[in-house]
C-alpha cells in the first residue's frame, strides 16, 4: 500500500515538473514578451535600452536556464510579481482559489445529489417515462456547450427575469456586514454559475450511475437479498448501491478535471474572480508569473484529485489491492 | 422500434442535413446573394424574418463592374432615363450611380418606368441588391443564417478531422502498446494516462495561445488565412487520441490471447499481417463508436476555445466565434447568442445519439433497454 501511494506521488511530481517545463517552454512561444510591451508603452526607448533590459529580466538566455531560475525562487517562496495587478503573486492568488474552491465544490456537490438519486431510480424501472426523460436529460447535459449555458441562464435569469446579478462574486460592500448575509449574497451570485456548470455533471454522472447500478443490480446477491426477505430499500441501496459505488468513484474523481475546464469558461461568462478567469486573463495579458502559477495549481488540484480516488476505491471495495 | 433506434436515426439524419448543408454552402450563398463577410452598417441588428439591402458599397461596386463589362448597355439605360428626366444629375456615367444611392425598392420603381429589354437587365442587378435575413443580422450587419451556415463548414469540417485523425493516432499507439507489450507499452501508457489526467481546457488555452510563427519550421508550411484552422486542428488532435488508444489497447490485449491468433501464427504469418488482418477488423467497430463521440467532443472543444477568442479567428465564421461577442450584445439581440449554440447542441447531441446507437448495435449484451 505504501509504495504504491509512494510511487503514485512521485510519478505525479514527475508529471507536474515535466509539465510545469512545457508550459513555460510555451510561454516563450507566445506574441510579446514582458520588453516588447515596454517598448510599445514607450514610444523614447532605444534599442541599447531595450538590449539591457532584455539582459535585466534575462530574457535574452534561453529558455531551460530561466526556467532553472523560476524553480529557484519558487522553491525559497517567492512566486513572482504580477505585472497586470501590480501585486506579488501570493495574494492575488488566495481569494481566487477560495472562489474556485467553492464554485467546484458546489457544483460537483449540487450534481451529485441531483445525479445519483435520478440515475439509481431510472436504473429501477428501466425503459419507463422518467428513465427516458433522464436519458435525454443526460445527452442534452453532455452534449451543451457550457458557456452557452452560461449566456442563456443569463439572459433567461438575469436580464428577462431579473432574479440573479449577471456576474460577479459578491456584492461590494462595507466591513460590517453579518456573516449570514455575507454568505446569502455569495450564494444569489453562485446560482446562475452553479448550474451552468452543474448540468454536463449531471448528464454524465446520471449515465453512469445508471448503469454502475443496473450492472450491480443483476448480481445474485441482490436476488439472495430479496429472497431473504430484505426490505426493497435495503436491498437496492446497501447491496445494490454499495457495489455500483466503485464506477462511480472514478467518475467523480475524473469529473473534477472537467469541472475544472468548465469553471475556466463559467467564470470567464460569469466575470467570477476564480482561478480558473485567471488563468485565462493572465495569459491573454502575457503575464507570465500568474499564468504559470496558477496554470500549475489548476494541474495540481486535479491530479490530487485523481490520487484521492484511488485510494477511495480500497475504502468502498475492501478487495482491491494495491500493488 | 426501440426508442434508441429512432434517436439514432434521428442523430444520423440531423448530421447529415448539416453535412449537406455545409457542402452545399457555396451555392447557399450564390443562390442567396447572401455574403458571410459582407458587412453592413445601416442595417444592423435586423429582426429575423426582416428584408435588407445589400450596402452601399457594394452596389456601387458591382453597378461599376457592369459599365465596365458592358458599357453599351449602361449607356443606353442611362440615356433611356435622362430621356424621361428620371434622375438628377446630367454628369455622364453618373445616372446609374445615383439610382445605386437610393434605397432599393425605390431605385426598381424608377427602373420600371423605362420600358426596355436593357432595363430589365439592370432591373435583375437591382433585385438581386434585396435580401432576405432569415435569421436577421449582427453587429456588423452581415446575415447570421449565412454565417451559421459557413459556421456549420468549419465547424463540422474540424470536429470530423480531428476525431479521424485522433482515432488514426490512438489506433497507431494502442495497438503498438497492446500487441508488443513489455515496456514500450509502459511508455505508451503512462503517457497515455498522464495526458487523460490532465484539465484539457487549460492545457489547451495555454497551448492555443502560442505564436506559430515563433516555433521553427512551421511557418512554412501553413498560409496565413487557413492558420487558426490548422492550429484548431493540431491542438485538438495532440489532446484527443487517448481514449481511442486505451479503447484499442484494451481490445488487442484481449483478442492477442484468442485461438484464431494463435492459428494465424502458426501458419507463419508475420506480426504486421496479425496486426492489419486479424486484429484491426475486430476493432473496427469499437473504433467507429469512439469517432462519432469523439467528432461532438471535438466540436464542444473548437467551440469553447473559439469563444475565449483563441481557436477559429475572424473573419472566418465557425459557431464557437460568433458566440465570441455575443455576450455583450445580449440586450440588442439575444438570438445572436442562442442560435449557434443551439446548433452545436444539436449537432454534437446527434453524434453522441449516433454513437450511443452504433454501440448498441455493435454490442446487444449491453442493451438494456
Amino acid at each position: 500500500m505504501l509504495t504504491y501511494l509512494l510511487r503514485r506521488l512521485l510519478q505525479g511530481a514527475i508529471l507536474i515538473v515535466v509539465l510545469s517545463y512545457l508550459c513555460f517552454y510555451l510561454m516563450t512561444l507566445m506574441p510579446g514578451d514582458p520588453v516588447d510591451m515596454m517598448i510599445s508603452s514607450n514610444p523614447k526607448i532605444t534599442a541599447e535600452d531595450v538590449e539591457r533590459l532584455r539582459k535585466l529580466y534575462g530574457l535574452d538566455q534561453p529558455a531551460y536556464l530561466r526556467y532553472s531560475h523560476w524553480v529557484k525562487d519558487i522553491l525559497s517562496g517567492d512566486l513572482g510579481y504580477s505585472r497586470t495587478y501590480r501585486v506579488p503573486v501570493q495574494e492575488l492568488l488566495a481569494p481566487r482559489l477560495l472562489n474556485t474552491f467553492i464554485l467546484s465544490i458546489t457544483a460537483l456537490c449540487f450534481s451529485v445529489l441531483i445525479a445519483v438519486p435520478a440515475g439509481v431510480f431510472s436504473a429501477l424501472r428501466p425503459g419507463s417515462r422518467f428513465d427516458h426523460f433522464i436519458n435525454f436529460i443526460s445527452f442534452a447535459g453532455i452534449s451543451i456547450p457550457s458557456f452557452w449555458l452560461g449566456i442563456v441562464c443569463i439572459i433567461l435569469f438575469a436580464v428577462w427575469i431579473p432574479l440573479f446579478p449577471a456576474g460577479g462574486t459578491l456584492t461590494i460592500q462595507d466591513e460590517s456586514t453579518s456573516f449570514g448575509f455575507e454568505v446569502l449574497d455569495r450564494l444569489k451570485y453562485l446560482v446562475l454559475p452553479v448550474l451552468s456548470l452543474s448540468l454536463q455533471q449531471i448528464g454524465r454522472f446520471a449515465r453512469y450511475t445508471r448503469s454502475a447500478m443496473q450492472e450491480s443490480l443483476r448480481h445474485d446477491y441482490i436476488r439472495t437479498a430479496t429472497a431473504k426477505g430484505l426490505s426493497q430499500n435495503r436491498v437496492v441501496w446497501v447491496h445494490g448501491f454499495r457495489n455500483a459505488l466503485i464506477p462511480l468513484i472514478t467518475v467523480l474523481a475524473l469529473s473534477m478535471s472537467s469541472i475544472f475546464s468548465g469553471a475556466i469558461i463559467t467564470e470567464t461568462v460569469f466575470a467570477y474572480q476564480g482561478v480558473g478567469k485567471l488563468t485565462y486573463d493572465s495569459i491573454n495579458s502575457n503575464d507570465y508569473n500568474v499564468a504559470m502559477i496558477s496554470f500549475i495549481i489548476s494541474v495540481t488540484m486535479v491530479l490530487m484529485m485523481n490520487f484521492l480516488a484511488d485510494i477511495l476505491y480500497g475504502v468502498a471495495d475492501p478487495r482491491i489491492r494495491y500493488v | 422500434m426501440k426508442k434508441t433506434s429512432v434517436t439514432t436515426i434521428l442523430g444520423a439524419f440531423i448530421i447529415g442535413l448539416f453535412v449537406f448543408l455545409s457542402l452545399a454552402a457555396p451555392g447557399i450563398k450564390a443562390l442567396t446573394g447572401l455574403d458571410p463577410d459582407a458587412q453592413n452598417v445601416f442595417s444592423r441588428y435586423q429582426k429575423p424574418w426582416s428584408r435588407g439591402t445589400v450596402s452601399q458599397d457594394n452596389r456601387e461596386n458591382t453597378i461599376e463592374k457592369l459599365i465596365q463589362r458592358d458599357p453599351l448597355l449602361a449607356q443606353s439605360v442611362e440615356n433611356s432615363l435622362k430621356e424621361k428626366s428620371l434622375v438628377k444629375t446630367d454628369l455622364s456615367g453618373e445616372a446609374l450611380f445615383e439610382l445605386a444611392l437610393m434605397p432599393v425598392p425605390e431605385a426598381i420603381s424608377i427602373l420600371e418606368k423605362i420600358d426596355s429589354p436593357e432595363a430589365t437587365e439592370i432591373k435583375k442587378i437591382f433585385h438581386s441588391f434585396e435580401l432576405f435575413h432569415l435569421f436577421g443580422t449582427d453587429e456588423l450587419g452581415r446575415d447570421v443564417f449565412i454565417r451559421l451556415i459557413f459556421g456549420a463548414r468549419v465547424s463540422m469540417a474540424v470536429g470530423i478531422l480531428v476525431a479521424l485523425m485522433a482515432a488514426l493516432i490512438g489506433l497507431l499507439i494502442g495497438s503498438v502498446a497492446g500487441f508488443y507489450g513489455g515496456l514500450l507499452d509502459t511508455i505508451l501508457m503512462r503517457t497515455t494516462d498522464a495526458l487523460l489526467s490532465l484539465p484539457l481546457l487549460p492545457v489547451m488555452i495555454v497551448v492555443a495561445a502560442i505564436d506559430l510563427q515563433k516555433l521553427p519550421l512551421l511557418p512554412t508550411l501553413v498560409n496565413a488565412q487557413n492558420e487558426s484552422i490548422l492550429k484548431m486542428i493540431l491542438i485538438l488532435c495532440l489532446f484527443s487520441w487517448m481514449t481511442v488508444a486505451r479503447l484499442v489497447r484494451g481490445n488487442i490485449l484481449s483478442l492477442r490471447e484468442q485461438d484464431f491468433i494463435l492459428a494465424a501464427r502458426a501458419l507463419g504469418a508475420s506480426n504486421f499481417s496479425i496486426i492489419t488482418r486479424h486484429l484491426l477488423p475486430n476493432v473496427i467497430g469499437s473504433m467507429l463508436v469512439a469517432i462519432s463521440l469523439g467528432v461532438g467532443e471535438s466540436i464542444l472543444f473548437e467551440a469553447a476555445l473559439s469563444f475565449l477568442g483563441l481557436g477559429i479567428q475572424p473573419p472566418t465564421p465557425s459557431w464557437g466565434n460568433m458566440l465570441f461577442n455575443a455576450q455583450e450584445l445580449i440586450y440588442q439581440s439575444p438570438l445572436l447568442a442562442i442560435l449557434p449554440g443551439l446548433m452545436i447542441l444539436l449537432t454534437v447531441m446527434s453524434f453522441n445519439y449516433l454513437g450511443d446507437g452504433l454501440q448498441d448495435a455493435l454490442d446487444p449484451k449491453a442493451r438494456g433497454r
